[in-house]
């Protein structure tokens, strides 16, 4: 199929429709004949590196944005559907070693990527916060309302509400005392507490969990399967060693996308190079990688394309609001309608994918869940589990 | 009359505020006392300078502008808070409302430029004002919530719940007062978390809010207020931010019990009395703005009411380990009756997904519950046969896998509903039993499978037999101890019963035929002296296997008193009668019995001595 296709675009039923395609291969694969195996698990593997190699394809204005991720997530479900049609059927080689291992390792690395799926709402949740000062952004300065002090004043205060909405919480505090004093009224005690009613949300994990370590955990110990791993298994360890690393990957594609506590994008992707799907894996992490790098999104709390454009229109906003002298001239009154015209395309696009992009994360909690269960079920559960 | 009198009255007001209208500061004192002199006036004053020309509406719309300014600014600068002083929040939120009525009113007429100016200092003016209300609502909830505490017990302890207990005797539910001074025993109790004055002067901040747009500040500022106050209350409660999945997996299983305890105490009490009361909190704040309430509510109580049902979700998720079902099954029964609960205060549009998520995590519970008794069934299966019980007692797994059960079945009505909810399809079953009885005895015929494959390790079939007989025995009684009895029904009761008789006469005749066939005497007549020699053998023959098998047997086990006392009763009467006949026919064959005597090792009160001394176990008293 011709890469233009696959642009990741608004227009996501394409990639849909891709991705419906591959899933009723999936039915086809589901079969106990060794041939038809061998040939599932070629096909498994081709499947996860077109679909890598798809994801990778997108343009830097599509990588990382909330279709992007959606997709991303879609990805993760077809894979997961595909690799447990490979082990249905298997219970005897499933409850032989090294086999039962393997898939034992992968349903507990699962687990923690439940986790990181709650804390991912906790973000997408922040997310929605950010979204509500933009739209008090919007009702102050946009529709046919003449532009005025109040109005500006209005919106300068919802942007700083923002801008600490996105900020560290570590850093939070101080600028929020600052903010206090110009909008508030000055020589007022204020008790610590009405501090964080500025910290809009504090996220349901406890103090100690982070998002990297658990990262960490996921990653850990992924190792490609040795040649008589591989014939003793009759290939299945490697289904399971590409399954561990798209799970890997897609956890770690999301946490670098959206906001959680202790985001760390520094763990290690060290896939053995002999696997099909290993070339897009690693260009995909490395491009990921790159974004996180750059000089205006290294301190951003998640690199999804949408945060950074509120980041930038805020910006924009506030420059220009700044630069306001009262009363408007014409060119100035044109240009703050086009930044509000700028935000309101971003406060648009998150209202409409935001939601249905939670979902996803729910769902891909639900299969997560469900995947395992059926599976350990159908092993007859060791005693432990 | 008087509304000609009144038309003139307005006509001299006019004409005044006209004449002296270029002097700014007079004219609108003039203006004001006369719109504070009688509130028609206020009306008609406005009314009728609209209808004048240009110059004059500006200068009515600037004069208004300016008194509204001059009475809102008194206050913005103020230090003190406006609500301190009932007079002040009144005079403010009446020229707040005037203020909005003007701009609603002149806004029509934007398209002048004169007019639009003017509007824009209305709006400057709004938009300070509503800031300044913000704050005063904020400063408001922190004041009003700091001389409430919602979650002080009588004993300061939080455990004291009970919502199976009556209603207290001492209601106490007059609203001004601290509302829980005593156990919470009834979660009918209303628990106002502010006072009712407070929740007034919110309201009323809030309707002006709203109307003026401003509404999404308004409800941000209420909502992050109340939702750290009930994580606070919540976490009073004792319940950690245990969300995370992996370290519910973890935990051992001690530690989980006890915070499925406090889990289900807190998911109690924020259910039926914290959702409700900040669901009656914010329709009184934003009441007559449904949405703004509905909005401020779900945002309050979705982040306690996603941690608690997340933790529900870690203990579905978790181990199928048998012996956690009891306390799953207390998470599940819970769940399942606050569901409702749930249902009611979580009805609007913005919270159904809380419902929703509720009865799909209760749901997942159940699968819990039936992926245990699956990992239970799995457990009975794979037991090995190599293990097998000295002297032919009772074996564990018989012991673990009937108390189990039998414990598990108090819970029989959860259980019923549990597998029922497993089913989405109809399954091929008689009418009369239930999914958890067919499940029960599909258990029972796995432990019995595995049991006979246990017997099989004992190379003595007898010793077999008195193996099935005592687990048999066992899980009969069991059963019949129980609510397994009603639902295994009585045929397969019967059955069972018989099939431990079975047992004991296959031990009967393997271990006694081949005796009992020692003392079977031919009747055929030989020679006396032929005779005498084959009973003399008989005897030796009868002595020594007698001896054998009660030294071998009688470290055999029969667990069961009843059961015991009625093998040896058997073995006895079985023994005795072909002994007692024996002996007869050797004495009326041997004249002087005193040849065999010497042979004769018992009699049959030393049979039955013996024969009471079988099954005794390993040394214990029995």
């Amino acid at each position: 199929m011709p890469a233009a296709d696959f642009q990741g675009s608004p227009a996501s039923h394409t990639s849909r429709s891709f991705l419906s395609l591959r899933r009723d291969q999936v039915h086809s694969m589901d079969s106990n004949d060794s041939t038809n195996q061998s040939q599932g698990l070629e096909t498994f593997q081709r499947h996860v590196a077109d679909f890598l190699a798809d994801l990778s394809s997108a343009s830097s204005g599509d990588l990382l944005s909330l279709s992007w991720v959606q997709k991303l997530l879609d990805v993760f479900l077809v894979c997961q559907e595909e690799f447990r049609a490979l082990l249905s059927g298997k219970k005897e080689e499933l409850n032989r070693q090294p086999m039962n291992r393997l898939v034992n390792e992968y349903f507990d690395r699962s687990v923690k990527a439940l986790d990181v799926c709650n804390a991912i709402r906790d973000g997408i949740e922040q997310i929605r916060q950010w979204q509500m000062q933009l739209e008090i952004l919007l009702c102050a300065l946009d529709g046919q309302k003449s532009l005025g002090e109040g109005q500006f004043r209005r919106a300068k205060r919802a942007l700083i509400d923002l801008a600490i909405g996105m900020l560290d919480e570590k850093e939070s505090n101080s600028v929020v005392s600052q903010r206090n004093r110009s909008f508030g009224r000055s020589g007022v005690n204020r008790e610590n507490r009405s501090m964080e009613n500025h910290r809009s949300l504090s996220w349901s994990v406890s103090r100690s969990w982070s998002a990297a370590r658990q990262l960490q955990a996921i990653g850990n110990n992924i190792i490609a399967p040795r040649p008589n791993e591989i014939l003793a298994t009759n290939g299945l360890a490697v289904a399971a060693y590409t399954m561990n690393y798209v799970l890997y990957f897609v956890i770690w594609a999301l946490v670098a996308a959206i906001p959680c506590q202790d985001r760390g994008l520094q763990t290690h992707f060290h896939v053995a190079r002999q696997f099909i799907w290993a070339g897009p894996i690693l260009s995909l992490h490395e491009k990921i990688l790159e974004e996180s790098k750059k000089r205006d999104r290294r301190n951003s709390t998640g690199l999804l394309r949408e945060i950074h454009e509120i980041e930038k229109c805020a910006r924009h906003m506030n420059a220009l609001i700044d630069s306001v002298n009262l009363p408007l001239n014409d060119e100035k009154e044109d240009e703050v309608r086009q930044r509000v015209k700028e935000v309101k395309i971003v406060y648009e696009a998150i209202k409409e994918s935001l939601n249905p992009m939670e979902r996803q994360v729910r769902e891909v909690f639900h299969r997560i869940v469900r995947s395992r269960t059926e599976c350990l079920d159908s092993m007859g559960r060791a005693s432990t589990s | 009359m008087a509304e000609n009198g009144e038309e003139k009255l307005i006509a001299v007001a006019r004409h005044i505020a006209k004449t002296l209208g270029h002097t700014d500061n007079t004219a609108d004192d003039i203006l004001q006392i006369f719109s504070n002199f009688d509130g028609r006036l206020r009306e008609k004053l406005s009314e009728k300078l609209t209808e004048d020309d240009d110059v004059l509406n500006n200068s009515s719309l600037d004069q208004t502008l300016k008194a509204l300014d001059r009475r809102i600014s008194r206050y913005l600068s103020s230090d003190r808070w406006i609500w301190s002083d009932s007079a002040d929040s009144a005079a403010f939120l009446d020229a707040v409302d005037d203020l909005i009525g003007v701009i609603r009113d002149w806004t029509p007429m934007a398209a002048e430029k004169s007019v639009a100016s003017g509007l824009d200092r209305a709006e400057d003016l709004l938009q300070r004002g509503m800031f300044r209300l913000e704050d005063e609502f904020k400063s408001l909830m922190e004041r009003g919530g700091e001389s409430f505490d919602v979650t002080r017990y009588s004993n300061g302890d939080p455990t004291g719940f009970d919502s199976d207990e009556d209603i207290d005797e001492d209601e106490n539910d007059d609203d001004e007062e601290i509302p829980v001074a005593h156990r919470i025993s009834d979660f009918n109790i209303v628990i106002d978390a502010l006072p009712s004055g407070t929740i007034n002067d919110l309201h009323e901040i809030a309707k002006r809010m709203v109307i003026a747009g401003y509404g999404k500040e308004c409800s941000h500022a209420y909502s992050s207020y109340r939702r750290e106050f009930l994580e606070e209350s919540v976490s009073r409660l004792g319940l950690h931010k245990l969300s995370s999945i992996d370290e519910v997996q973890k935990m051992q299983w001690a530690d989980l019990e006890e915070e499925i305890e406090k889990w289900i105490k807190a998911a109690n009490v924020a259910v039926r009395i914290f959702f409700p009361s900040e669901r009656r909190l914010c329709d009184r704040v934003f009441y007559g703005f449904s949405n703004a309430s509905d909005l401020s509510f779900m945002e309050v109580c979705r982040g306690v009411m996603t941690q608690l049902l997340q933790f529900a979700d870690a203990v579905a998720i978790g181990s199928r380990a048998p012996e956690r079902l009891y306390k799953v099954l207390d998470v599940f029964e819970a769940l399942r009756d606050l569901i409702p609960h749930i249902q009611m205060v979580f009805s609007d549009q913005y919270c159904l997904f809380l419902c929703n998520e509720a009865i799909s995590i209760w749901k997942k519970l159940g699968e819990a519950i039936r992926g245990i008794f699956m990992e239970l069934e799995n457990l009975i299966r794979r037991d090995p046969a190599k293990a097998a019980v000295p002297g032919g007692g009772l074996h564990p797994i018989t012991r673990y896998v009937m108390n189990y059960i039998r414990v598990a079945c108090q819970s029989r009505q959860t259980l019923e509903q549990v597998f029922e909810d497993g089913v989405s399809a109809p399954v091929d079953r008689p009418s009369s039993s239930s999914l958890l009885s067919v499940h029960m005895s599909w258990m029972m015929e796995l432990l019995e499978s595995n049991l006979e494959a246990k017997s099989k390790i004992y190379r003595d079939t007898a010793l077999a037999s008195v193996f099935m007989m005592n687990n048999g025995r066992y899980i009969v009684q069991k059963v019949k101890d129980s609510e397994l009895g009603s639902l295994l029904g009585d045929d397969w009761t019967r059955k069972h019963t018989a099939k431990v008789k079975q047992y004991h006469v296959n031990y009967q005749r393997s271990s006694w035929s081949k005796v009992l066939q020692v003392l079977k005497l031919d009747n055929n007549s030989s020679s006396p002296t032929v005779e005498l020699r084959a009973m003399k053998e008989k005897i030796k023959l009868f002595n020594n296997q007698f001896d054998e098998i009660c030294k071998t047997q009688s470290n055999w086990v029969i667990f069961d008193e009843q059961l015991r006392e009625e093998l040896r009763i058997s073995v006895f009467s079985n023994l005795s009668m072909a002994y007692r006949s024996f002996l007869g026919r050797v004495q009326s064959v041997a004249d002087t019995g005193r040849q065999m005597e010497r042979h004769i090792k018992y009699n049959a009160e030393d049979l039955e001595s013996k024969v009471n001394e079988l099954f005794r176990g390993n040394g214990r008293r029995k």
